[in-house]
């Protein structure tokens, strides 16, 4: 069989490899070879693969208590090397009986983006780049479109005449569409009306940033830096721990606060208490309070259909 | 041009391209818009203190009161007069000119004996008579403000902080002249704290060009 096989083979002179074809094809794969090696070279900067411990990570709602103790572990051994400091995380459960609502006075919001860095801080944001998660709209009286707001404010003294001021974050959307376009569950919504993202789940795709419509999800375009002595020991899993370069964040109404009972940052920060935060289920709360007295609501983009858990209103 | 002609040529061709991106791509490293550090924001933007300190806050800080001592200088018993200018408002003396009397737009909240007490000068007063503590100023605030006094009893009015779960934790609620100043109860205009910063310098001339609508 082999030696018909031996037989049948064309003649040495064609199969042979003549000068000119093999520069030629050996110049075409080094070049091919080098372009490929050349475009896979921003990988060498990249200085945060993940541990074997990482990679094998369950999903966060297959994880059983026991596994959650060893990723918490892990976690905290992954700053403290990082930053020097121990910090203390918590994998915080959504309380029974409670729903977070947020109402934000616009009669009295001065503008002064106190809570923006006062979020920053709270959160462990990168501080350069500075990721902030509440943009501040500088809005000319008589219109609610937020296309007509200013970002980049920035005069001697707010607030301005002629000019009131709307705080925009994630609204904790009863039916967000940031949700249903993951293609990996990395973020859903809890039971408290939170909407969280697993960090450790998170592949960086952004769809969900495109699908927000109150431009309120935030990429890890870099490495995060802060500096360890503006670090947040207090963290909590789906909350506030530091994040990795190329995951996506957001606001998560303070979770490492709301659910052991605080209140988030930006509403104890606010120097003219514009900004109120509660259990919507609680008759006795306040904000179930100015549910029932205040007339004037605004959900942003209603129209959407989103429903968000986030409220604006007037002092009428 | 026949078949083994024109691969070799779009080979040679394909080559030159891709030793062309080899060079480029390792010559240069991974371009980084470099952009001015981020300075870390001040901490007074951090800080969580209300608007003003109060009477009630240095009370509970034990500081120095004796400036708030009003029979070192006044007569016990013996109402303090006032002088007021050729227009009818208030000549406030040189001893307490750290008060500026602004409270209210149309400028005729101008008398101190409409919250302070003439006969007992470490009381205030309604305007209906009842008596109210310097630590209970709210009620005095409320006797006038009534829907704000109601919207600040539910909550709804004034700074809060703490715990939103009172079985959890207290609340610190803040009364009016924690924020307030009585005397001028506008807050002042302040320095916004900055605001977003980009990824990518903004180039202004372009910003500027483009028509607004």
């Amino acid at each position: 069989m082999s030696n018909d096989h031996r037989h049948r083979n064309p003649a040495p002179a064609d199969v042979g490899m003549s000068r000119r074809s093999f520069l030629r094809t050996s110049a075409v794969v080094t070049a091919g070879l080098a372009a490929a090696v050349a475009s896979l070279k921003p990988l060498m900067e990249m200085n945060d693969f993940p541990t074997a411990e990482r990679f094998m990570q369950k999903y966060y709602k297959e994880m059983t208590p026991a596994d959650m103790d060893k990723v918490i572990k892990r976690i905290e051994n992954e700053v403290q090397k990082q930053y020097g400091i121990r910090p203390h995380v918590r994998d915080l459960k959504p309380m029974d009986g409670v729903e977070f609502a947020y109402f934000l006075n616009l009669t009295r919001c001065i503008g002064c983006r106190k809570c923006v860095h006062g979020c920053v801080a709270e959160n462990n944001q990168s501080r350069d780049p500075e990721i902030q998660y509440i943009r501040v709209l500088k809005m000319p009286d008589g219109t609610l479109d937020p296309e007509k707001g200013q970002h980049n404010y920035d005069p001697p003294k707010v607030p301005e005449k002629g000019f009131f001021y709307m705080p925009v974050q994630c609204q904790q959307c009863h039916n967000p569409p940031c949700v249903k376009v993951c293609p990996v569950h990395a973020t859903w919504q809890e039971k408290d009306g939170i909407t969280v993202i697993d960090y450790d789940w998170c592949i960086g795709c952004r769809y969900c940033e495109a699908a927000c419509p109150y431009w309120a999800r935030r990429f890890n375009w870099t490495k995060p830096s802060i500096p360890k002595e503006r670090l947040n020991p207090n963290m909590a899993y789906l909350g506030n721990r530091p994040r990795r370069q190329g995951v996506m964040e957001k606001c998560h109404f303070c979770i490492q606060r709301t659910r052991v009972g605080r209140y988030p940052a930006c509403v104890e920060i606010c120097p003219v208490g514009a900004r109120k935060f509660g259990n919507i289920l609680d008759p006795e709360s306040e904000v179930s309070y100015i549910l029932k007295n205040k007339r004037v609501f605004i959900q942003l983009k209603e129209e959407l259909g989103t429903s968000p858990r986030f409220f604006y209103y007037f002092d009428v | 041009m026949n078949s083994e002609a024109k691969t070799s040529f779009s080979l040679i061709g394909m080559g030159v391209v891709f030793a062309a991106l080899a060079v480029a791509f390792a010559s240069k490293p991974v371009r980084h818009v470099s952009l001015p550090p981020i300075p870390l924001v001040n901490t007074n933007f951090l800080s969580t203190a209300t608007v003003r300190q109060a009477y009630p806050d240095l009370v509970r800080a034990k500081a120095d009161l004796s400036q708030f001592d009003c029979y070192l200088c006044h007569d016990q018993g013996k109402p303090p007069k006032l002088k007021f200018d050729k227009s009818g408002n208030i000549i406030v003396p040189p001893e307490h000119s750290d008060i500026v009397m602004h409270h209210g737009t149309h400028g005729r909240n101008n008398n101190c004996f409409n919250c302070h007490n003439e006969t007992n000068l470490t009381r205030l007063q309604t305007r209906d008579g009842r008596e109210v503590t310097f630590s209970n100023s709210q009620l005095l605030c409320g006797s006038c403000h009534g829907p704000i006094y109601q919207d600040w009893e539910a909550g709804a009015h004034g700074r809060t902080s703490g715990y939103w779960d009172r079985s959890l934790g207290p609340i610190d609620r803040k009364i009016c002249v924690d924020c307030h100043n009585p005397h001028a109860p506008a807050f002042p205009g302040r320095k916004p704290a900055p605001g977003p910063h980009l990824l990518h310098p903004v180039k202004t001339a372009a910003v500027k060009a483009e028509p607004s609508h």
